[in-house]
């Protein structure tokens, strides 16, 4: 069987060390990366079934990615979950921060620090 | 000047008294005349006549304005109708028909036996040009909306318009500085001693105090009333009050303040949410590794957990730096001095990193009145943040230079950098939001507390950055605002 392939993009390497482990021990492949410049080379490399990742980034906001992602024809279904400081769960308003309006808002919103419970129930509903 | 000449030596005081009045009539330099109670004019002495022409059975009205009916806003109707003497100001023809303007003082002239109004006396004296402009310059003195005073060689104010004697009182003849700040000797920087030295004008900010005791905060200008063309005999002395204007100021530095500290709180939740997510990660890992007996685990998380403690100290104690409201502890100090010292803390750390860390002192640079410490702060976080965009940037033979140097009456402190620059995006965040590009490693609050700093010493502060090429942060401290803030402090 497949294993199911979860990137986790924070430049926070404690984050990424605590996504992984809550995931690994749940059964899932996991990659992390802190710098998401290169995330769209890595996307391409593990064509992941769900990306974790984080808004406010160096270099390139989390947005961005998710703009680029959404634009590519080969990964623009693939789930995501932002997980960030700045997200206060369902409130959210991701087209606030996206002056193209045709870009599609994430499958989920998850507030740092996260609730375990719900991250793995919602991680399992996206992935299967 | 026409002389008073007695013909023939007049007998008992009555007509003593009327031969004195025919006189003084055709004396007085005035244009007099007599008005019945029909506007008639009964008599005119030869000045009235010379200058409005026949008056003989003629009305009032008719002489005066060449009119066919009486005046609006008579004075002679008023004064036969209130029995008070009435002064006025208008515009007649003369005799040659060109416009005259003149100002007529009217009196009430009783009847021997009671108070019944017999005649209107009406004296008129025709104001000239310069009469005119004189008094506009009187009403201009007197009604702008500013301070004006004339101050003679020893500080004593020799006059003061009307503005200035409502809020200092009426204090001719006294030194200005008792009655502006209520000091006994001269103020320092005073621009009036200025003037009188170099006959030049000079501007200065200052605070005073009103006759009430209340605080006045005015912009001062003098310039000089000279005495022939070497010398200065007064100087005039013009006050803007602008105490409304500096109570704005503090209420907008306030809801900057207020602004920044809102900005902050959000900020700082940001910052606290990634630091318990790595606190909640480390308390996670060391739970599966006691789960599953597993040493490197314990000490994977043990250590994400001694991390993100130490993340909270760092947290806290910049946050404190910021929240100080305090005003900057200014001392004079050699701005040349405080960029060696920066150069001398971070030479190592550059040298280990392969950045070049440059001080470029310009010689002109003089003292200048700055809290130490402060600035220390501001450019050990610009530094610290130029060594870090230059590790995250790409090219290599990395630089950093931290410069001092005088521009237009400015003193400026620049710290560039050849490193990663920052995009338009960022460059909009890093004053205005609590930011930071550094992950884990800052706290996002290092230029807001340089902003912070450097506007309570009356400063701004700019960035010019290019993504890939570079940043350059140039901290600007105009010298005036430098000298006032080290007077206020100091009073």
């Amino acid at each position: 069987m497949l294993s199911t392939k979860i990137l986790i993009i924070d430049d926070e390497p404690d984050v990424n060390t605590y996504l992984e482990a809550i995931l690994i021990s749940n059964g899932y492949e996991t990659y992390s990366i802190i710098d998401v410049s290169n995330a769209m080379a890595r996307v391409r490399e593990i064509h992941p079934n769900l990306i974790c990742l984080d808004i406010m980034m160096p270099r390139e906001t989390g947005i961005s990615f998710y703009s680029k992602l959404r634009k590519d024809k080969d990964f623009c279904k693939t789930p995501v979950i932002i997980i960030s400081g700045v997200v206060e769960s369902e409130k959210f308003n991701f087209h606030s921060f996206v002056s193209d309006k045709s870009i599609p808002a994430p499958e989920c919103y998850m507030e740092k620090p996260i609730n375990v419970e719900k991250f793995i129930k919602k991680v399992k509903q996206l992935t299967n | 000047m026409k002389h008073l000449v007695v013909k023939n030596k007049p007998k008992g005081t009555e007509k003593i008294r009327e031969l004195i009045f025919k006189e003084l009539y055709q004396q007085i330099p005035d244009n007099v005349c007599i008005i019945d109670s029909d506007f008639n004019i009964v008599e005119a002495n030869d000045n009235y006549a010379e200058h409005f022409g026949t008056w003989q059975n003629k009305k009032c009205y008719a002489v005066y304005k060449k009119l066919d009916e009486p005046c609006d806003n008579c004075p002679t109707m008023e004064v036969f109708k209130k029995g008070k003497a009435v002064v006025c100001d208008a515009i007649g023809i003369d005799k040659n028909g060109k416009k005259t303007h003149y100002i007529a003082h009217s009196f009430p002239i009783r009847s021997k036996k009671g108070n019944k109004i017999a005649y209107a006396m009406e004296l008129t004296r025709t104001v000239t040009e310069t009469d005119r402009w004189q008094q506009e310059y009187h009403i201009l003195f007197d009604r702008v909306p500013c301070f004006i005073t004339v101050i003679g060689e020893d500080f004593r104010i020799v006059r003061a318009n009307e503005a200035f004697r409502e809020n200092f009182g009426d204090v001719v003849g006294q030194h200005c500085y008792e009655v502006y700040k209520r000091r006994e000797t001269k103020c320092s920087n005073c621009p009036a001693e200025k003037t009188f030295s170099d006959g030049k004008v000079h501007h200065s900010a200052m605070t005073g105090i009103g006759k009430k005791g209340h605080k006045i905060h005015y912009a001062v200008s003098t310039s000089a009333l000279m005495r022939g063309t070497n010398s200065v005999a007064h100087v005039i002395e013009i006050s803007n009050d602008i105490t409304a204007l500096k109570h704005l100021e503090h209420k907008i530095i306030e809801a900057e303040r207020l602004g920044a500290v809102g900005q902050t709180l959000a900020g700082l939740a940001h910052s606290i949410k990634n630091i318990l997510m790595g606190l909640e990660g480390g308390k996670y890992i060391v739970s599966l590794g006691l789960a599953k007996d597993d040493k490197a685990m314990i000490n994977q998380g043990w250590e994400m957990l001694e991390r993100n403690f130490e993340k909270t100290t760092s947290l806290v104690k910049d946050f404190l730096s910021f929240s100080k409201g305090r005003l900057p502890e200014l001392k004079m100090v050699n701005p040349g001095d405080l960029v060696n010292e920066i150069i001398d803390l971070y030479k190592d750390i550059a040298a280990q990193s392969r950045i070049s860390l440059k001080p470029e002192i310009d010689s002109k640079v003089k003292l200048a009145p700055l809290d130490s410490a402060g600035i220390h702060t501001c450019l050990t976080n610009l530094v610290s943040n130029a060594i870090d965009a230059c590790l995250m940037g790409e090219q290599k033979g990395n630089e950093v230079t931290v410069k001092v140097f005088e521009e237009r009456g400015q003193l400026c402190f620049e710290v560039k950098d050849n490193g990663s620059g920052l995009d338009n995006e960022i460059k909009k965040k890093i004053f205005t939001t609590f930011f930071t590009t550094k992950g884990g490693g800052g706290t996002g609050l290092g230029l807001l507390t340089t902003r912070k700093i450097v506007q309570e010493h009356g400063g701004k502060i700019v960035v010019d950055s290019q993504k890939g090429k570079g940043s350059k942060f140039k901290i600007i401290f105009p010298r005036n605002r430098l000298l006032t803030l080290f007077k206020e402090t100091k009073e």
